[in-house]
């Protein structure tokens, strides 16, 4: 995406963690937890990324939609605005921004042909409808920096460049969408993170790299910490998704 | 959102999401048609702040909100400048539609979004085309420098805006010139590897390497567009008026020389430069045409209208040619004269009953059929339409759907070559006076893009049912060159009945614009 980042929207609605972290008052009286909050958004990432496979369009769709998707739900609430239908709403409307049209037409026949669940089973018309919505509760800002953009001119910078180390680093910074850190840290220390996780994995020093970088490192440390975390508590038990659905699906 | 005291209500914070209603708005009047829908000049209740309101139409769409208002938000959001039209925000209009529960359903959409906008007196094509209109040098070179200062910012931020001519030129009564409609902008890379469609630009403002079926492309393309504003301003009237693609190349090529390899590596790479490649040798006539300009202009112009495109002059160094730092100065905006609000939509009912008068009084005339007075025989093709703007009645864009002008010229392209030929039609089949379809149409403001609904304006002067081709059918280069190779029945020259037909062709002619 062209345009500064520090001029832009993205920057400028980066948002602290606690404002993320909010499950809406209607969620709340269904009795979802801020766990299961996090658990659907992660497994609606998944469920995008599914999509996008089949529909064939790039990861920087799939970030950008993710990054909707995560947006509407620090504005909106789950009961609200369903998850399911939501996910693939924001994946057509990343395929409009990022120049990849995807028709919804399209959407929707992989929408039912990976799902057999009904309450996934969304039409056309649904989507539309949903769009505008989402497009609303965005403010209609849709341009979003991704870390990928830095990803390679640092790599390269730090002289890692090399196939393993820019697998590695991509799929980590792949991963982080399936947490919040798009909403709440500048993309490129989400990249310096990755690579910094990167580093220590393939057991590469590179401090001086980072030292001359005159970043924050424990900004950088701290996010490291957070993706490390996640890769922790990953136990991502199907049922533990299907009970938040079922809170989800109670009549207030 | 701001947090309201306890018992209060936040009526006066506006959200800091979700969009405010359309009802803070009270619209005075249409001012405007486009693709999304109808322009209105609004003012915001609370402040007094007159605006204008796009509506972004929804309904038709099929893939939900539009691709080409989705580019255009985008882009808006991110670009600040003086120099190009401000967003203001969007407003929706809650729809009437209700569910049982009193919610809205999801019809309310439906009901429209509004884009809205600063609002501007004019366009440069409307302030150029106003009766007895001439622009002073200081005027043409700040005008001329706020385009460049506004597109250069584009470009450093990686927009292209790929649809400029003088109709999305806005400026207002403080001589404030700004880039609108970026309905057809996008984002570019600078490594010019995605392939992007060729079918951008109106048609008379297309350059060269789209014509030739380039789809890797950069700012140059812009770059083109503003020489032929720049060449039209001190021409006084468009320097490339192609009724279709093979013709404008032909114009182009007639005016800057036939493109080979020496004066552009690569060309014959271009997709389609083996079947659009002259069949003469042609030389580059641009000094000569031109000769009249000022030295400094002329050399300006030269490096714009270059035809290669990694070899034009990009925005930033044209802003350092010697032309805005010799005298005359460019003026300061502030200094320009105010000029009278007005826009085509309202005055279009004074000029339909002017029409219909002078329609009746040429019924009459056709009795006795006589040879227009100002009308240049075929031959003379140049002369075509030297009079039209700064003669005493200028057309207002003039606008005529153009008959030869089938869907064939711009094929499926969603805006349609706005530029179709009928911006200074030949009034061939008129009588005695210079403009019978001064219906200003055309340009289409910068506020409205894309292909506008026939709108039934009507066949200004298809009553006149002369058969046979207009004087103008031998089409004219417009410099009096010969134009060996026009297809004779050029765009006006059919019948008074085809005229009427308000085919895909006569895009420009409905848009709706900003222009008086």
């Amino acid at each position: 995406m062209a345009a500064n980042f520090w001029t832009s929207s993205h920057f400028k609605q980066l948002l602290d963690p606690e404002e993320v972290d909010v499950v809406h008052q209607q969620d709340k009286d269904k009795g979802i937890t801020l766990e299961e909050f996090k658990l659907i958004k992660m497994h609606m990432a998944n469920y995008i990324m599914k999509l996008a496979q089949n529909v064939k369009v790039r990861q920087r769709v799939v970030a950008t939609a993710v990054t909707y998707m995560r947006r509407v739900y620090t504005r909106r609430s789950m009961s609200e605005y369903d998850p399911r239908l939501v996910a693939p709403t924001c994946l057509y409307l990343a395929s409009k921004a990022e120049e990849s049209t995807v028709q919804a037409r399209l959407l929707v026949f992989y929408i039912k042909k990976l799902s057999s669940d009904e309450k996934y089973r969304y039409e056309i018309k649904d989507i539309l409808e949903m769009e505008m919505k989402i497009l609303e509760a965005l403010n209609y800002y849709l341009v979003v920096f991704h870390p990928y953009r830095t990803l390679s001119p640092l790599l390269q910078d730090a002289g890692m460049n090399d196939m393993s180390m820019t697998q590695l680093s991509w799929g980590l910074v792949n991963d982080t969408y399936k947490m919040d850190l798009i909403l709440t840290h500048p993309p490129y220390l989400i990249a310096l993170a990755c690579i910094y996780i990167a580093s220590v994995y393939r057991e590469k020093d590179i401090t001086t790299w980072f030292e001359e970088l005159r970043v924050d490192m424990n900004v950088v440390k701290n996010i490291s910490m957070e993706i490390l975390d996640f890769y922790e508590n990953k136990m991502i038990a199907d049922e533990r998704i299907s009970t938040a659905f079922l809170k989800l699906a109670l009549k207030p | 959102m701001a947090i309201a005291g306890a018992g209060q209500l936040n009526l006066n914070e506006s959200p800091c999401w979700g969009s405010r209603s359309v009802d803070c708005f009270e619209k005075l009047e249409q001012i405007g048609e486009g693709t999304y829908g109808q322009v209105y000049m609004a003012r915001e209740i609370k402040t007094g702040e007159i605006v204008a309101l796009k509506k972004i139409r929804m309904d038709n769409e099929r893939e939900g909100f539009p691709i080409t208002a989705i580019r255009e938000i985008k882009i808006l959001k991110k670009l600040h400048h003086e120099n190009v039209i401000k967003l203001k925000e969007i407003v929706t209009s809650p729809g009437p539609e209700k569910d049982e529960q009193g919610r809205p359903d999801g019809n309310k959409y439906k009901g429209g979004i509004y884009m809205v906008f600063e609002y501007m007196d004019h366009d440069l094509t409307g302030l150029a085309d106003r009766p007895g209109m001439r622009f002073s040098v200081p005027q043409i070179k700040c005008y001329m420098r706020q385009l460049l200062t506004g597109l250069h910012y584009c470009h450093v931020n990686q927009v292209l805006h790929r649809d400029i001519k003088g109709s999305n030129l806005l400026i207002d009564n403080e001589g404030n010139l700004k880039l609108a409609d970026f309905g057809l902008a996008r984002s570019f890379s600078n490594d010019h590897n995605a392939n992007l469609t060729n079918r951008v630009i109106t048609l008379w403002y297309r350059p060269p390497e789209l014509l030739l079926g380039a789809t890797k492309y950069g700012p140059a393309v812009d770059m083109w567009s503003v020489g032929c504003i720049f060449a039209e301003l001190l021409h006084g009237k468009p320097i490339f008026p192609g009724k279709d693609e093979p013709e404008q190349l032909n114009k182009i090529f007639e005016l800057c020389g036939a493109p080979d390899e020496v004066n552009w590596p690569g060309v014959s790479k271009i997709p389609w430069y083996n079947n659009f490649k002259p069949t003469r040798p042609m030389k580059r006539r641009l000094r000569e045409v031109f000769r009249h300009f000022d030295r400094h202009a002329l050399e300006l112009l030269e490096r714009m209208l270059t035809l290669d495109p990694s070899q034009r002059i990009c925005a930033k160094d044209a802003l350092d040619a010697e032309y805005f730092w010799t005298d005359p100065l460019p003026c300061d905006p502030k200094s320009l004269p105010k000029y009278e609000s007005s826009h085509e939509f309202q005055t279009k009912k004074k000029r339909q009953q002017q029409r219909q008068h002078e329609e009746n009084a040429k019924r009459q005339k056709l009795q006795h059929p006589q040879p227009h007075a100002r009308l240049p025989p075929i031959q003379q093709s140049g002369q075509a339409h030297a009079q039209m703007r700064p003669g005493p009645n200028p057309p207002l864009h003039g606008s005529q759907p153009p008959v030869a002008t089938g869907p064939g010229h711009h094929y499926g392209k969603p805006r349609g070559p706005a530029g179709g030929p009928g911006r200074y039609p030949a009034n061939g089949t008129s009588g005695g006076y210079n403009h019978p379809n001064r219906g200003g149409q055309g340009g289409g403001g910068g506020y409205s893009s894309g292909p506008y609904p026939p709108q039934g304006r009507g066949p200004p002067y298809g009553s006149s049912g002369m058969p046979g081709a207009g004087p103008r059918g031998g089409g004219g280069s417009g410099y009096g060159v010969g134009a060996p190779n026009y297809s004779q029945g050029g765009p006006y020259g059919s019948s008074g009945a085809g005229r009427g037909s308000n085919m895909m062709g006569g895009n420009r002619n409905q848009q709706y614009g900003w222009q008086q």
